[in-house]
């Protein structure tokens, strides 16, 4: 095939059975959990790591060998089968972008499970915990090691129940499980674009391979308005996963699940499927400047709103989360305009500081029993290895050169500068108020006098909370490890794109090289945002330590403003109050329910009626209820008969 | 092939219906033999069928009557797999209900005997009488229950499966009026020789054969008997009657669009009637369903929904050209894929309520802890009957999707994809109700051996077709090609 000549000469010499591997290790990790060791918590745990780990290692493997060849592609495809005339393909293929999500998701979940070991340490569903990790691990692989967009969407649909049983997983909380639904429903409104791309690809392109889907955007065989549409139904489907406005409704609210699955799925792989998927289509946005500006503004819009409602949250996990949407806009913004190395770079260095934030949240519940900042405070002297990396993750978080997170924000904000400068005005916004929230979670966490904590309900069942949430005290090492161990990367990560090495090295997944002038470093902008940022972190610190200015008057200032911020926009009212609870429960449903109740049932009564009248003769045909009933089926045909004249056939 | 070996698959069943009752008359104290009786007729069947398939042997019989072809062997398999899975299934429910164990399964073995026959059944006389060859057994069986609800639901269906008779009758009367011929084949002909003369009398023939179809179909508006019947009849019946009837419709009224109207008079005007009939059915079906609270009910709502999801790869079928092939694998393939799923569900909800006594959805609750076996096959059904992938209600409905896709009906797959949203909302909420929801009751239990072996084919049917969906697609492809060569 001509179109998969990259710009390398040579393919990645992998041996394709160590890619499955990848695949395989934790899938047979999720086999033996659930088969054997569901019951027996110490092995199921270890099981997992080993699964994980393996494919972890192969991973660092794969990566190894695809930067022998420059990151040029390599893949493997075999006949799934065959329906009609198209040919459903079981392949897998490497690349530079590959090779780096790879690395993430496996190093990510490698250290997630560790976490866990100590986090979920006497939960009674420890064993379906890990069993659930490993299939989600497994799908998330399977979604990135893809070569085909069939695939693809399989894993993907599986990435999506797996997330739907990890969110849920304490099922018992009705919070929890009405967080699970939410996610599920809501991510799927967008997998249904995904659907459409899939079934316009099929009927138009009759390939599925992603090569090939590349090759047939940019060959002109179809007009742009086609090309729009499957871009525009790839993206639906990126936006549900990762969560971009309208529907990054789900995210805020996963949160009900484990912490270390917030670290795991809504910081480092599920949302940053999205941005993936987009990425891997970049070729087909490339052609359509229609596309690529939806998923630029609508980027920065995911962006701007978050980062306004994380303003005010009190919740520390939920300002991590309304940040993750935040800088998930941001990756979008970058792949709308024309950043397709800065977005995965970006995705990149974001998986490790955000999950090192994630779990350093984690480690603070695990201390006071609580996620509710207004309860803590003075935790920086009770849990040093905590608080040092969690400033770490956010100073990487908010741009602070040289951190990780400061080189690559700086490659959006100057490809959105050099796109649209109103883009550029957005996202420079969004740097300042970063660097404000996270700085404000600081002090308010970690500063000042400690608040005591939720106390131990010891009548809750599910509550196993070791320890004196009044006597905070630094978490166990299976915890404090993968801090330490993300904090490396969350400052270093940012240095492998100072020379365009990341760049290079994922650029030639594509099938040619971009158009367009990749990213160089400009002192103004990289300026800029390091002025903004550094003010936000002076604005937090003038409120929240020093408290020049008391938080409450600037609330008042600010009022219209703090209340919409603090309703969310008022977005989840609309969607549950007036949509879900008004239409559907109360109006919608009452009238189905009477209509099965009155009309349907009613018509020949499904409660026997009809035949106590049978056995006191005959007396049905009377009273009337089967008259009725030939009535509905002659109505129904003659409805039927009178449509079909109305069409006119024949 | 010739003489009896015309008929095997059918006279294997039947001989075996006549054996059941033989045993039960001279041999009383063998009675539990019996379904072993029904299970063997049924595998004598299918090994009939395979040597048929194994000799290459396709033809017509009776002077063109019956077509032994691709397309009927596909659906001997599909009704001797229902029959085989429906009497394994019904062994407890009918011993337990103490009576006429030998007619029970005798009547089944007829009903399915019937399907074959309409299957293969290309003349108008030859659909009719199979027709009622398949239904009269099941009105019996639908009010084979001692109680009230289960005779209620026999009445209903029959008084209303009579009025359904009485309309297509009519139809094929006026189409034989029309054409002065019952033979399929003779009947595209005339249409073609008879030009546009009398055309109104014709669509009113067509659209009277397919109301009267529409009913066993359980499509709008002919679907008012289905949450009722469903609820009031055994479960087992319920179960037989949801697929079986089902896929003898969409069978026989496949074939009818290919063989006896033709390219020319299966219009893209027919193509907008069934898309229409199908996005109402799907919508109606789902919305209902939505609210239910009896299990069984919600089958049958359901079972709506998914007629109007066969349908759509119908309305492909009606659009000439290449289309026309994908439409009716698309139709095959769903029905087959349906048939294992649905079996599935319904076979673990007999299992659940044989030991709770109660078909409410709310008694479901906490049922992994009771029953991990029972909840996750009848979870990983409705996962099936949502269309997740990997199972084989996702390729059923990718495949009629695409088929109206190519069809150049974009319009009706956007309402079927909202449709599969509406049904996730409700066949997730019962596993819902089942996985998290507490119940005081803790006992677990394991269902009877019967229900198991079927409930294992039918989960493993799901599972494998979900995961290797190519070989039926593939003989579904093939099944429908015989029909384009006919016509």
């Amino acid at each position: 095939m001509p179109f998969l000549e990259a710009a390398a000469t040579q393919s990645p010499t992998i041996d394709e059975w160590l890619l499955w591997a990848i695949l395989v290790s934790p899938l047979t990790a999720w086999a033996l959990i659930v088969l054997y060791f569901r019951k027996i918590p110490a092995v199921a745990g270890y099981l997992a790591i080993a699964g994980i780990g393996i494919s972890c290692l192969i991973s660092f493997v794969t990566l190894f060998n695809v930067i022998d060849a420059d990151g040029a592609i390599a893949q493997h495809t075999h006949e799934w089968f065959t329906a009609g005339d198209v040919v459903v393909n079981l392949g897998v293929r490497v690349d530079g972008l590959t090779a780096v999500m790879l690395v993430v998701v496996t190093s990510v979940s490698l250290l997630v499970q560790i976490y866990s070991t100590g986090y979920m340490a006497g939960d009674s569903g420890y064993g379906r915990y890990f069993a659930h990790m490993c299939l989600f691990t497994t799908a998330m692989l399977g979604l990135v090691l893809a070569d085909n967009l069939f695939m693809l969407f399989i894993f993907w649909e599986l990435v999506g129940l797996s997330s739907y049983l990890l969110i849920g997983f304490w099922f018992h909380k009705p919070s929890a499980a009405a967080a699970a639904k939410k996610a599920f429903i809501v991510t799927r409104i967008g997998d249904l674009g995904l659907l459409a791309a899939l079934l316009l690809i099929w009927s138009r392109a009759e390939t599925f391979d992603i090569a090939g889907i590349h090759h047939w955007a940019a060959s002109g065989e179809a007009s742009d308005k086609i090309v729009t549409l499957f871009a525009l139904g790839i993206f639906a489907g990126a936006a549900g996963k990762s969560a971009q406005f309208p529907l990054h409704v789900w995210l805020p609210d996963a949160m009900e699940g484990p912490t270390p699955v917030s670290a795991l799925i809504h910081a480092a792989t599920m949302v940053a499927a999205g941005v993936y998927l987009v990425a891997r289509f970049f070729p087909v946005f490339e052609v359509s400047t229609d596309a690529r500006e939806v998923v630029a503004w609508i980027g920065a819009a995911t962006a701007l709103i978050a980062a306004t409602i994380a303003l005010v949250q009190t919740d520390l996990k939920r300002v991590l989360a309304y940040s993750t949407v935040s800088q998930l806009g941001y990756m979008m913004l970058a792949l709308g305009a024309l950043g397709y190395v800065a977005a995965i770079f970006h995705l990149f260095t974001h998986a490790f500081f955000k999950a090192l934030l994630f779990l350093g949240s984690g480690s603070v519940n695990h201390g006071t029993n609580t996620f509710d900042m207004r309860k803590m405070g003075g935790l920086r002297a009770k849990m040093p290895v905590t608080f040092w990396t969690f400033v770490i993750g956010s100073l990487s978080l908010a741009g602070i050169f040289p951190l990780a997170g400061f080189w690559s924000k700086d490659e959006i904000l100057l490809d959105a500068w050099r796109y649209d400068r109103a883009l550029w005005f957005m996202a420079a916004t969004v740097a300042f108020m970063t660097a404000f929230y996270m700085f404000r979670a600081i002090f308010l966490t970690f500063f000042g006098e400690y608040k005591g904590g939720e106390p131990v309900d010891h009548h809750d069942p599910d509550n196993h909370f070791h320890g004196d949430p009044a006597h905070p005290h630094e978490s166990p090492w299976p915890m404090r490890a993968p801090l330490l161990i993300l904090a490396v990367p969350a400052v270093l990560a940012g240095l492998l794109n100072v020379d365009h090495d990341f760049g290079d090295f994922i650029n030639h997944a594509l099938p040619e090289l971009p158009h367009h002038e990749g990213s160089t470093f400009e002192w103004g902008i990289a300026l800029s945002s390091l002025g903004l940022a550094l003010g936000g972190i002076g604005l937090a610190w003038a409120i929240y330590y020093k408290r020049w200015v008391s938080s409450a008057s600037l609330r008042e200032l600010f009022l219209p403003l703090a209340g919409l911020f603090e309703h969310k926009y008022f977005l989840d009212n609309v969607y549950e109050d007036i949509f879900v609870r008004g239409i559907f429960h109360r109006g919608w449903n009452r009238l189905l329910e009477l209509t099965d109740r009155y009309v349907i049932d009613g018509v020949a009564n499904g409660s026997g009626r009809l035949v106590r009248g049978v056995s006191s003769g005959l007396r049905p045909i009377q009273n009337g209820l089967l008259q009725t009933y030939g009535l509905g089926f002659a109505a129904g045909v003659i409805i039927f008969v009178l449509a079909v004249f109305a069409a006119n056939p024949l | 092939m010739n003489g009896i070996d015309l008929v095997g698959p059918q006279f294997a069943v039947l001989i075996a219906a006549g054996m059941a009752l033989l045993v039960d008359a001279l041999l009383p104290r063998q009675r539990r033999f019996i379904p072993l009786v029904a299970l063997a007729g049924l595998a004598l069947s299918v090994a009939w069928t395979i040597s048929w398939v194994s000799r290459d042997d396709y033809q017509s019989a009776f002077g063109g009557t019956l077509a032994l072809d691709k397309y009927a062997v596909f659906f001997y398999f599909v009704f001797a797999g229902i029959a085989a899975a429906v009497v394994l299934a019904s062994i407890d429910w009918v011993k337990r209900e103490g009576r006429g164990e030998a007619e029970y399964y005798a009547l089944l073995l007829v009903s399915t005997a019937g399907y074959m026959f309409l299957a293969a059944s290309r003349d108008l006389i030859t659909i009719f009488i199979a027709l009622e060859l398949s239904s009269i057994p099941q009105y019996i069986l639908a009010g084979w229950g001692k109680d009230e609800r289960s005779s209620e639901a026999g009445l209903k269906y029959l008084l209303l499966g009579a009025i359904a008779s009485a309309v297509l009758l009519y139809g094929m009367a006026l189409l034989y009026g029309f054409t002065r011929t019952t033979d399929l084949g003779g009947i595209a002909d005339a249409i073609v020789a008879g030009g546009s003369e009398n055309r109104a009398l014709l669509t009113l023939a067509v659209a009277l054969v397919i109301a009267g179809f529409g009913f066993k179909m359980a499509v709008v508006p002919f679907q008012m008997w289905v949450p009722d019947v469903y609820q009031g009849a055994p479960t087992p019946v319920a179960a037989y009657l949801s697929v079986g009837s089902k896929g003898a419709a969409f069978a026989v009224v496949t074939r009818l669009f290919f063989e006896g109207l033709g390219p020319d008079v299966a219009s893209d005007d027919w193509s907008m009637i069934f898309a229409v009939v199908a996005a109402v059915s799907m919508t109606f079906g789902n919305v209902m369903a939505i609210v239910q609270t009896d299990i069984k009910r919600l089958l049958g709502y359901s079972s709506i929904a998914q007629a109007g999801n066969i349908m759509v790869g119908l309305a492909a079928v009606s659009v000439a050209g290449e289309e026309f092939v994908l439409g009716a694998s698309g139709v095959i393939f769903f029905v087959a894929a349906y048939a294992f799923t649905n079996l599935g569900a319904f076979i673990a909800v007999i299992a659940i309520s044989q030991r709770i006594g109660s078909d409410r959805i709310g008694d479901y609750a906490g049922m992994w802890k009771r029953s991990p076996v029972l909840a996750g096959a009848l979870a990983l059904c409705l996962v099936s009957l949502t269309g997740i992938p990997p199972t084989a209600g996702f390729w059923a409905k990718l495949y009629v999707f695409n088929s109206a896709i190519r069809a150049d009906l974009a319009w009706l797959v956007i309402v079927g994809v909202l449709n599969s949203l509406v049904s996730a909302y409700y066949y997730l909420g019962v596993a819902r109700t089942m996985f998290v929801a507490e119940s005081g009751e803790e006992a677990t239990f394991r269902p009877p051996l019967g229900l198991s072996i079927s409930l294992g084919l039918a989960t493993a049917g799901v599972l494998i077709l979900g995961l290797v969906p190519g070989p039926l697609l593939d003989a579904a492809h093939d099944a429908a090609e015989t029909l384009a060569l006919v016509s």
